[in-house]
């Protein structure tokens, strides 16, 4: 028995808990009484993936229907890897310790880049044939794929037999219901693709045709077997009233993200616009404090949770936001329950309502700035002013708040040495704010830390078309940066600009990519976003061997008229408003936000209904 | 305040949660039951609840006791309920009452120890040889850094069974908070005597004892 195997050798792995499941709130059906089963992968550790909200809500989503079944399986880490390798234990759901390739889905979600080469490892270690057109003409177990990287997949497009783009709530249920149908009429693998290509939200590479040009731009995306010229993204009209699991699985082990969570918005109206998720989801929509109050009571109760958090790209931007904290602080506080509250902005972050969250919030304050001069935060629309940030600043200093945490972005368009210098002044000038806040008194030492990340400019955004800065520009900022800080007070660190160039190539690559993807893992590459795995060197080799150059896709400006990889990918968000956007950025104008002033980026064409009133 | 003594068996998946985790788990089941759990008082409120002997990752038990407390009296057979009603496959509590024994009366603890093996009829013949050497030493982990010790003479063995496919045998240890043995330092170090490495050991706690010689509750 698979169990026996497993069990033979978890106490010689760290967090044994984590390939053996069994957990509170995990539901395990019987295989023989459901018609469908999907396996959902999630290409990284359970401690990453155990965090992630995407997955519970699908999780449930799926097992609320009582013939289908939905598993989990997350990318086991390197010490359990070569035991089950060594041993023939293949890749297994950890509800009924199933092997993976007994499913009629697996399904990966895509949250990042560098989680990549984690799914031909896991495809691998299912003992599935990496490319899907080697996969045969059975029906299953099909190999399909969702989240925010789906919006450009061409990358990956090789290795799947199916994409979801959008919101999965109701789209993963008709696939499923298709599927059934096409189980029981005994259909061919190509049959049923055709079929679901025609469902909203469906994407099925294999349909699709590229041809390039000879200086490597594609010339053409040709679609066959009638499937859409554009595959349109799927959204949920009525938020409000959209599905959400009432409990989720609740991990022994520590795990990174380890509380209740409530979704209380989605979208966002701000649109920064290197940010993708800002773009591709759109609309604005969010739920009323009522059922915000609801699902997050059931899910306390259930869980057992003594944390709750809000989960959005912006909570601060929920209309009822005062309502909405008082509510759940009455709660929380009489269950003895901690709210925490991440993605809280600093330009809508009133007196009254910082007092609410201190109540609640000790630990430290944490700005995403993003660019160290007002000029270059109107470039990209982050549209916060440094007077609003020395407000703040002030109104928590008082609060008896010492550190600080700021987050930067570094080669962004149109960036010089003045904004470089432009983000150690900032932190100068926040350090002299604490001190004059104290005025003379004794207090514990200001901490400042700044954080910068490598710019990738990403689909979907106003920034598609542009360039990311050259390893030389990257290491020169960085330099100029650290020679600008003179406070021991302040302190610098950055993500190393060798995995963003990598996250660049992937994030904006084509159909080429993919056999740059396979090199790679074969060499080892696996776990890239994880330091001690990384490997450039591997990566490099890779696309040496392939006669690929990465700096045509992550430092090559993008003309307006070319065919982007993603051309055939709509979100609604158009084509002609990121032109405008970019031009807008590089004019260094900003743009208003959704609430104030709709700017015609496409989305209502869909909708039909005005964002806002 | 009311204090409660539970006991409660660990079997199946639920052996693998860590004795770290085990507080945290409890302390959400608490919250999920809604049994009127007793917080300490103090800046930073936390629920009461410890264990008695911390039990390796790996191994079931039979007896794992939780103590904590309540604000006001629920019946003994609703505690029990509310807590089994909460708990995922392979917990199970059996008993709740008011605490006998005190922690530091416990002396010994009893395990069974099953060793899975093709040929049940050869690992007896090598343990029985084993048990008659004159000693067995081991090195024990204490705050002192590495000691040596005699296994042999600290464990009293009884009970030893050949099954088809295994070799059973319990061994009582000492225990308690002054100084504990694992049953594994014996296991292991048969094991390291013998040329089959292919067999896995499963270890179950039966009992803890107190100096009496009761059991402890
Ligand atoms: S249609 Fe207008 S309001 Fe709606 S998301 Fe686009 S820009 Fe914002």
């Amino acid at each position: 028995m698979l169990k026996d195997k497993i069990e033979k050798f978890l106490l010689s792995v760290q967090k044994p808990s984590r390939y053996i499941g069994g957990e509170v709130g995990s539901i395990v059906k019987n295989k023989d009484n459901t018609d469908v089963g999907f396996a959902f992968c999630f290409p990284d550790t359970y401690d990453i993936g155990m965090s992630h909200l995407g997955m519970k809500i699908l999780y449930s989503l799926i097992n609320s229907r009582e013939n289908f079944r939905c598993e989990r399986v997350f990318a086991p880490w390197t010490d359990f890897e070569q035991i089950m390798r060594d041993n023939n234990i293949p890749l297994y759901t950890l509800e009924n310790l199933q092997p993976v390739n007994e499913f009629d889905f697996i399904g990966f979600t895509m949250q990042y880049e560098l989680s990549y080469t984690n799914v031909l490892n896991m495809l691998d270690l299912a003992g599935i044939p990496l490319y899907a057109k080697d996969r045969g003409e059975q029906l299953a177990p099909l190999v399909v794929a969702g989240g925010p990287c789906v919006c450009n997949i061409e990358p990956m497009a090789d290795f799947f037999d199916l994409v979801i783009l959008g919101e999965g709530e109701e789209v993963n249920l008709e696939i499923m219901d298709l599927y059934k149908v096409y189980k029981d009429k005994g259909s061919t693998r190509t049959q049923f693709l055709i079929e679901a290509a025609q469902i909203q939200g469906v994407y099925v590479p294999s349909l699709y045709n590229i041809g390039y040009n000879d200086d490597g731009t594609i010339k053409f995306i040709m679609p066959a077997n009638n499937a859409p010229a554009t595959v349109k993204k799927r959204i949920i009209k009525d938020f409000d009233k959209v599905f959400y699991p009432d409990n989720f699985v609740v991990p022994f082990t520590e795990i990174v993200h380890d509380r209740a969570t409530i979704e209380v918005l989605r979208g966002c109206i701000r649109g920064c616009r290197f940010c993708q998720a800002g773009f591709i989801y759109r609309p604005f929509r969010e739920k009323t404090t009522e059922t915000v109050y609801n699902e997050a009571k059931k899910i306390c109760e259930n869980t057992g949770y003594d944390e709750l958090s809000l989960s959005s790209l912006s909570t601060s931007d929920h209309s009822e936001i005062d309502k909405m904290l008082s509510t759940l602080i009455n709660y929380t506080e009489s269950r003895k329950i901690n709210l925490s509250l991440p993605s809280l902005r600093i330009d809508n972050f009133s007196e009254e309502l910082l007092e609410k969250i201190q109540k609640v919030r000790r630990s430290g304050l944490t700005f995403a700035q993003e660019s160290g001069t007002q000029r270059l935060r109107d470039v990209i629309n982050k549209n916060i002013t440094e007077e609003e940030i020395m407000n703040t600043c002030r109104i928590a200093f008082e609060g008896g708040y010492n550190t600080v945490k700021l987050y930067f972005m570094m080669g962004l368009p149109t960036e010089t040495d003045e904004d470089i210098i432009g983000i150690a002044e900032l932190a100068h000038h926040i350090v002299d704010l604490y001190y004059s806040v104290l005025n003379g008194r004794r207090g514990r030492p200001v901490q400042i830390s700044i954080s910068t990340a490598t710019f990738v400019p990403k689909p979907f955004t106003p920034f598609e078309f542009e360039p990311q800065d050259t390893m030389e520009i990257i290491k020169h900022k960085q330099k100029l940066l650290v020679d600008s800080v003179n406070d021991r007070k302040i302190k610098v660190s950055w993500h190393d600009p060798k995995v963003s160039i990598l996250e660049a190539v992937l994030a904006k690559g084509d159909r080429k990519i993919a056999d740059v993807i396979y090199k790679a893992w074969l060499k080892g590459c696996k776990f890239d976003s994880w330091s001690e795995c990384y490997s450039y060197e591997k990566w490099m080799e890779a696309f040496n061997e392939c006669g690929i150059s990465p700096e045509f896709y992550a430092n090559r400006k993008r003309e307006y008229d070319e065919i982007l990889p993603w051309d055939h990918m709509d979100y609604y968000v158009t084509k002609d408003f990121l032109i405008r956007e970019n031009i807008t950025a590089r004019a260094g104008f900003t743009t208003p936000n959704c609430r104030d002033n709709c700017s015609g980026c496409g989305i209502v064409n869909e909708t039909g209904v005005k964002c806002f009133d | 305040m009311i204090k409660i003594r539970t006991v409660f068996e660990k079997n199946g998946r639920a052996k693998y949660i860590s004795h770290l985790d085990l507080y945290r788990f409890m302390l959400r089941a608490f919250n999920r039951s809604g049994l009127p759990i007793w917080y300490t008082e103090g800046y930073n409120p936390r629920p009461y609840i410890t264990f008695a002997l911390a039990l390796s990752l790996g191994f079931e038990s039979k007896c794992e006791n939780m103590d904590f407390n309540l604000n006001e009296e629920v019946d003994f057979d609703e505690i029990k309920n509310r807590l089994n009603n909460v708990m995922p496959e392979g917990i199970l509590f059996n008993s709740v009452a008011f605490p006998q024994k005190k922690i530091t009366e416990i002396a010994f603890a009893e395990y069974g120890a099953s060793i899975a093996t093709e040929d049940s009829g050869i690992l007896l013949q090598e343990f029985l040889k084993f048990m008659q050497k004159d000693s067995i030493l081991v090195e024990k982990k204490t705050k002192k850094g590495m000691v040596q010790t005699d296994i042999k003479a600290l464990s009293e063995i009884t009970n030893v069974t050949q099954n088809q496919d295994s070799l059973d045998f319990n061994v009582r240890l000492p225990a308690g908070t002054q100084s504990n043995y694992n049953p594994m330092l014996l296991t292991n170090a048969f094991i390291n005597e013998i040329s089959n490495k292919n067999i896995s050991v499963k270890i179950c706690r039966n009992a803890i004892i107190c100096s009496d010689g009761k059991k402890f509750f």
